[in-house]
Order: C-alpha cells, then structure tokens, then sequence
C-alpha cells in the first residue's frame, strides 16, 4: 500500500470549528484511463482535479461526503465502509451527506461504466486516514508524546498511559495543524476490521424497510405541484394541435404546457395539477393531434435491416451461427421522474439521476446561468441501469416549473416509462470460428450490426462501440468488426452496454463449440486462459463450489462463462431445466480486487444474475404500427420470484486492485443461463432463447 | 369532488377527492404516506401493497370510495420503531438494493405470515408472484421471509 500523497494546507478547511479534509479524486481522461485506474491519486496518464470531503465536527461526529448518487449500487455504503475503516469507528457512525451536482469540487460524479469504487475508494480512505492522523497527532502533541505510541479506536485517540480522548475534543487541535507536517498512513490490510469483513448492511436500510426513504418524487419540496405529460403515440411524432379546453376543466388542472423537443425534453404536452390524480384525468381529457413520425415503425423490420448489413462470410470458418438480440426497456423499479423550480435567482433540482455533475453543467450551458445559480440535489434512485444518465425528464420539469412559477414535479407513468425510453439497441452477431484438430478454435471471426446510442454521441463511432463491447478474454485470434445502422429510436445506457451483446454471443458460440467438438465447457475455456490468470482463478474457484466435476445429472442443462472488465474478473455456472425452461442453480465466482462491503458486492452479482434469467426467458421489448408493445411489468415480463434460481456468489481472494462490479455479471449469466436452457436442445440463435425476436 | 373519511394506521383521516380516486394518490399526495411507492399503476409490480382488512391490496388499482370502511395499513404503521419482524428479518439479511420495492415486498410478506406462519418456498413464491424486483433481491427475500418467520415465532 503507497503513503498517500501529501496533503496541502489548502485542503484544510475548518469550516464552523469542524475538521475537514478534501482530497482530489483522478477525473478518468476516457474509458481507457477509467480502466487502467487503480486507487485514485497516483494513477498515471490522469488528471487531478476535485476532491471528496470527509469532515469530523465540533461533536465528534464523522461525516462523508459521497459524490456520486445512489441508484441501488451502493456506493453509499461503500463510502461509509471505507471512511469508518480509516476513521477508527463503526459503519452506522458515519453519517451520510449526498454531494450536489458540482463538477468542480467533485470531478465526474457520473454513476456509469462501474467507476464509482474504482475512482472514490482511495481518496475516501486518504481523505479519512488524514483526518485519523491528524486526530492521533493532535493527541500526542497534547500529552506530550510520540504519535506512534497512540491510537485511534472507536472515535477515540488512546495511549496506553494517558487514556483517552474523544475526537471531539481533538477536532480543534487537529484542525490548527499543518498536515504538510504530519505523515499520513493507510490502515493497513491485515489489519482491517471492516473493508473486505464487515458485517454491516446497507446504508439507508432502516429507512428503506420503514418507508422513509426519500427518493425522487419524495423530494418535492412541499406544496409543489404535478404533471404528467401526453407523450407521441408514435416514434418521432410531433404535436401538430392542443385542443386543452377538457384538461383545463378538470378540477385541480393548472396549466397545460407544450413541450417542444429537444429544449424540452421528448416533447409532448405537460398537464400541471394540484395532485397526480388531477393531472393524470387531465390527461385523459386533452386532445392532441400528433403529425410526422414513423407510425408505421416495426421491430420485425429493423432487425431485417440489421440482418440484410451483416458483411459477407469470412472465409475459411468451419462453424458459425447468427444471433439475433431484441431492444430491451431499463425499466427501473422507479419510474423517471424530476422535480425542478425556477426562480428570478435560478433554478433547482430534486431527482434521482445518476449524473447531478454532468447535469448541473448542462442546465447552466442550456440556460446560460452561471453554474452557481443551478443547484441539482440527486435524491436516492430506485434503480437506473443507465436510463438516469440522462436529464429528458428534469427538462420536462424546468419547462413546466418555468411556465407556471412554482416547484413541479413530472411524473412518468410506467406505461411512459416502459413506452419513451431510450434503449438498448437490437444487434445481430455473425460468429464463426476456424476450429483445430481436436476441435478448440484457433482463429475467431464476430460480425456485428446494430444501432448507435442515439444519447450519447460518442457511440456513434463504431470503434467506440467496439471498445465497450468486445472483451473477449481467451486466447483465440481473430477480428471483430462491427456495421451501424442508423437507430429508429431512441437508444441508450444499459447495464454493461455493448459487452451485454458482445459477451452473449461470443460465449453462447463458444458453448456451442465446446459441446460440437465434445468438450466440456469448463475444461475448453480453461484451455484458452492462462494458467495464473484472473479468469483461470475465479472459473477454477466456481467449478470447485458447483461440483461441476460432478457432471449434470439427468434432465439438466448446464452453462458457463466468464467476463473480465472495469477491472474485475468473473465466472458463473448455470444449472436448468431446460424442459421446464427453469434455471435451478447459478455460481458465480467474482474477482474484484478487494471487496468493500461483501454483502453489497455480492447483491451486485445477484442483480445481474436475475436480469440475464430475465432476459433469456422471455422480457424483450417489441415494436408495432410505430408504437412500444409493453406498457409494463405485465407485459414486459421482467423474472419474478418463482423464476429466481439458488445463487451462489464465491468471493475470490485476490491482490487486484479495487474493481467495478454493477455491469460485470450481466453479460456472463445471460449466456451461461442460455446455454444451460440450450444444452441437448436447439442452439441458442437470439435472445430470449427460444423465441422470436423482435 | 367528495368527502372520505378513511381508517390508514390506526388514525381517521378525511380526504376531499373524487370517489374514484386511485388511494395510492390519496394516501400519497393528501395524507402524505409516501411509503406506499408508485411502481405501475396497473396492480402489476406491488410496490404500493398495503393491508387493507388485514389483506395485501394495492392500493393504485382501488378507489378511495371503495376504501371508506376498511382498515389500511401502510408501512409507515407497521411499527413504531421499525422493528416489525419482517423489518428485522429485511435488516439482518441485507435484502434492499435500490430499496424502492421493498416496502411492497414487506406488507405483502406480514399478509402471508398472519395466514401461514411458516410458509415453504413455494408458498412465498405464490404469494410474492406480482411483486417485481428490478434489482434482483430475490434469494434475500426468499431467506428473510423465512427468518422473519423464526422472528415471529420466537416473539409469540
């Protein structure tokens, strides 16, 4: 472990008595450096800028600054993981402040690309480490000793003469010393009592089991008003004519307020009401005209247009196989919503979205506002898997808040919600593969076609795409190359983003392989890993736990695979039922460097885990005459508990650097719960198994 | 426009609504019972399940003219304290990701242990059917249901 940096006299500021420490936090120059970073500030080829907080106050208490929202992930916990850790107290002493959007304090406050431990986990303990040394050295120099001969323990400072002393009596002391003079050190990893062992569980847990918790529409400040908004009935239609006079007749309707696309968000028409009951017969009674668009749009047809711009076959393949993968809905548990309120003075913000930074910078661009008079408050999420990267639905609340004077929360339906998102692209996979004697591939070939992110510019260069979903690990040469199509719909962010595609059909194809030349799947795949690797350790550590030796048993299909990104390694084998189409049994082994909160990191696995069960049964989203089939969880038929198999979560011993986990089982399950269903069967060719697509 | 007197968490409370409100908006935006989340709207996801006669019932597909004579329990009157043992059990386990679901997932687990004690899987499975979790808390509730079960025993 490296001494940290040191830390400046600036970084000190005593803010109302309070001991207060910032330290910078590595801003990742691109994905690449994202990747390559370890923990936080001595990373090379990045940039310092800003910093996390963590305070001590006049009363003793330890308060930590957590820059980036809260969508599930938990990162919130994380952050009091690590604070208390180096602060020498418990985990549910740490007290909890959610950051403001601010991207000069705060650097990318962006929940994406599973950065958030990666970037924060060395300039939290830094931070907090600094403020226990300064703690310890406020002590010795008050009894008059060496600091080495005290210790921080329980929010306290002892040595073993003088007694001890609260940190709320040092907090002044401490805060008046130069830290420049005072050297700082980790808390070793042997003798951590909490990072990688703590029991403890989620943070905000009691107000989640009591209904306290506040997310985005629960931040509305009081006496605000509501809206729902009248969205196209098709892709890209446009309103032509408002006919308000029934929505504004409805008691309770205040306004009704035209949403031009894109300033404004989707666009639509919003009705601004007293209650959401008010707003929603509001919308009932509105009549709009709607023009342009393509209602004619069918998913059938895009993915024949995908299929028709696959490249020729590459020569020289002995197997292939084509898969074919549907748009898929993020469909977070809480529906996209935004509160906003404009002012003479400025504008704020109360919603749950995964970049307050990002955003607040954006509004004050778009409303040429200074950004200190854009305040963006990111409130818990319930759930985002890449949807809340976006500000579509804060837009939709400026502009209403703009138009009637007062605070206004918009509140998408889940028929909205499941109908205007921005999704995952459909794509079709060419695999083929140049197969040895013994029949283990020696040379690969993947053809890709699908869609850009229509939100998120960057991915519209197919080298990008590329980027972010070609991690294919084993040692088998080739090329990979990948066709856009323009996208006839909105498309974003979703969990693991093109790896999720990527990853399925290349690991689907290679159990294909595995079963076609008679191997097994687990003994091929460790034949193309490095003895020593990551990938080698955690698939060997998963095959033990499962007893895949073991073989089947009747009536059962079995899959695997393994993903290595965000800087963590991952194995996961699947048992179903393939006549039942049941997956009965998952293991997963995961690498992540050091694991936090290990409870949190295996809830992360447990996620991706039921989001491939459900997408390989059966949740795909379809479109027909210009419109999104699935209105919600009724249709868009996301696993319920009945669907959820025993899963088993190995955590790996490793001395990796701390790793992302949100997006790093999803694309293994969904293609080890494939070819479970798949084994003595037909042969996985789309997603879900089994049944058309699109 | 009406008059509803109604009974939520041992409290009368008068709303002034259309009788054909959805409760969920009632209890939501007049009492300010927020626990009680929005997940659809359309009694497919539980994320607003509340007791109502003692029942797990959804409140965003029932009126509030319908509810004037029954007994609503949200989450916020579950507990004082937050220690119900389904609470403690959810605690312990770990269970909440994201934690927007799981107020439904708890009302309609205390529904099922007053009327089956010690139910086995596939009885919670039964039960928890249209309770949807985006996040995939699935196996923790399976195993915090059946320690809120011992918790239960263990308090009688």
């Amino acid at each position: 472990m490296n001494a940290p940096r040191a830390i400046t006299r600036r970084a000190l500021l005593g803010a109302a008595g309070a001991l207060v420490v910032a330290v910078p936090v590595v801003a990742a120059t691109g994905p690449a450096a994202a990747t390559a970073t370890g923990d936080g500030p001595d990373a090379e080829g990045a940039v310092l800028a800003p910093t996390v907080f963590v305070r001590v106050d006049r009363r003793g208490r330890v308060v930590a600054t957590v820059p980036r929202p809260d969508t599930g992930q938990g990162v919130r916990t994380m952050a009091a993981v690590l604070v208390a850790e180096e602060l020498a107290v418990e985990v549910t002493d740490v007290v909890l402040e959610q950051a403001p959007g601010d991207t000069a304090a705060f650097g990318s406050q962006a929940v994406a690309n599973s950065t958030s431990s990666r970037l924060l986990s060395g300039p939290l303990r830094t931070a907090s480490a600094t403020a226990r040394c300064l703690l310890v050295a406020a002590a010795a120099a008050r009894w008059g000793v060496p600091a080495a001969e005290c210790a921080a323990r329980r929010g306290r400072v002892e040595h073993p003469r003088h007694g001890s002393l609260p940190y709320r009596a040092l907090v002044r002391a401490a805060a008046a010393l130069d830290p420049g003079t005072v050297p700082v050190t980790l808390t070793p990893p042997e003798r951590w009592r909490l990072i990688g062992r703590t029991g403890a569980g989620r943070a905000d847990a009691h107000d989640i089991v009591t209904g306290r918790a506040r997310f985005g529409a629960e931040s509305a400040p009081a006496g605000g008003l509501v809206a729902v908004v009248a969205r196209p009935p098709w892709i890209g239609a446009l309103v032509d004519a408002v006919d308000d006079a029934g929505a504004l007749a409805v008691p309770g309707v205040v306004a009704v307020v035209r949403l031009a696309p894109p300033g404004a968000g989707q666009g639509g028409v919003a009705i601004v009401a007293h209650s959401t009951a008010a707003a929603l017969r509001g919308r009932e009674a509105l009549r709009v005209t709607w023009v342009a668009g393509s209602p004619a749009a069918d998913s059938r047809a895009w993915l024949a247009d995908l299929e028709a711009a696959l490249p020729p076959v590459a020569g020289g393949t002995d197997v292939r196989r084509v898969y074919r993968l549907p748009l898929l809905a993020h469909a977070p548990m809480e529906p996209m919503n935004a509160t906003a309120h404009v002012t003479g003075s400025g504008v704020t913000v109360w919603a749950p979205v995964q970049d307050p930074g990002g955003l607040r910078t954006q509004l004050a661009r778009e409303l040429a506002l200074p950004d200190t008079r854009v305040r963006v408050n990111p409130t818990l999420a319930g759930g985002g898997f890449g949807r809340r990267i976006e500000s579509d639905a804060v837009l939709e609340a400026l502009a209403c808040s703009r138009a009637v004077g007062q605070p206004v929360t918009v509140r998408w339906t889940r028929e909205d919600d499941t109908r205007h998102d921005s999704y995952r692209p459909m794509s079709v996979h060419r695999l083929g593969a140049t197969l040895g004697p013994d029949g283990v591939p020696v040379r690969r070939v993947h053809q890709v076609v699908t869609w850009p992110l229509t939100v998120v510019p960057p991915f519209g260069n197919p080298a990008v795409v590329l980027a972010s979903g070609d991690h294919f690990p084993y040692a088998v040469p080739g090329e990979v190359s990948v066709t856009l199509r323009p996208a006839p719909l909105r498309t974003g962010f979703w969990r693991a983003v093109y790896a999720g595609q990527f990853g399925y059909a290349e690991e689907c194809f290679l159990s294909e392989i595995a079963a076609r030349g008679g191997h097994d799947q687990v003994d091929l795949r460790r034949r193309l890993l490095p003895a020593d690797s990551r990938l080698r350790r955690v698939l060997d550590a998963a095959a033990e736990r499962a007893g895949w030796s073991r073989g089947a048993g009747p009536g059962r299909g079995r899959g695997v695979a393994c993903h290595l990104d965000y800087g963590s390694a991952i194995a996961v084998l699947v048992t179903a039922d393939p006549a039942a189409r049941r997956v009965l049994r998952v293991t997963a082994a995961v690498d992540v460097g050091v694991p936090v909160h290990p409870s949190g990191v295996i809830a992360q696995v447990e996620g991706g885990v039921l989001d491939a069960v459900s997408t390989v049964l059966r949740a795909q989203i379809t479109v027909r005459d210009g419109a999104v089939v699935q209105s919600s969880f009724r249709d868009y038929a996301w696993a319920r508990i009945g669907d959820c198999p025993d899963i088993e979560v190995v955590l790996v011993p490793s001395e990796a650097p701390i790793g992302g986990l949100g997006e790093l089982a999803y694309p293994p399950a969904a293609a080890a719960v494939a070819a479970a269903l798949a084994e003595g069967g037909e042969p996985v060719t789309g997603m879900p198994y089994g049944v058309a697509v699109g | 426009m009406g008059r509803y007197r109604l009974h939520v968490n041992g409290r009368r409370r008068v709303v002034e609504v259309p009788g054909d409100t959805p409760l969920l908006w009632a209890l939501r935006d007049e009492l300010g019972l927020t626990g009680a989340r929005y997940g659809c709207g359309v009694g497919a996801c539980g994320a607003c399940v509340s007791l109502i006669d003692g029942a797990a019932e959804r409140p965003c597909v029932r009126t509030v003219a319908e509810s004037e004579h029954a007994r609503i329990t949200t989450i916020e009157g579950l507990s004082a304290r937050g220690d119900h043992p389904v609470q403690r059990a959810w605690l312990e386990l770990d269970v909440a990701q994201c934690g927007y679901c799981q107020p439904g997932q708890i009302m309609a687990v205390v529904a099922l242990l007053a009327g089956t004690p010690d139910p086995d899987d596939a009885q919670v499975d039964a039960a928890l059917r249209d309770n949807v979790c985006r996040c995939g808390t699935y196996t923790r509730i399976r195993a915090a249901v059946r320690r809120a079960a011992e918790l239960a025993r263990d308090a009688r």
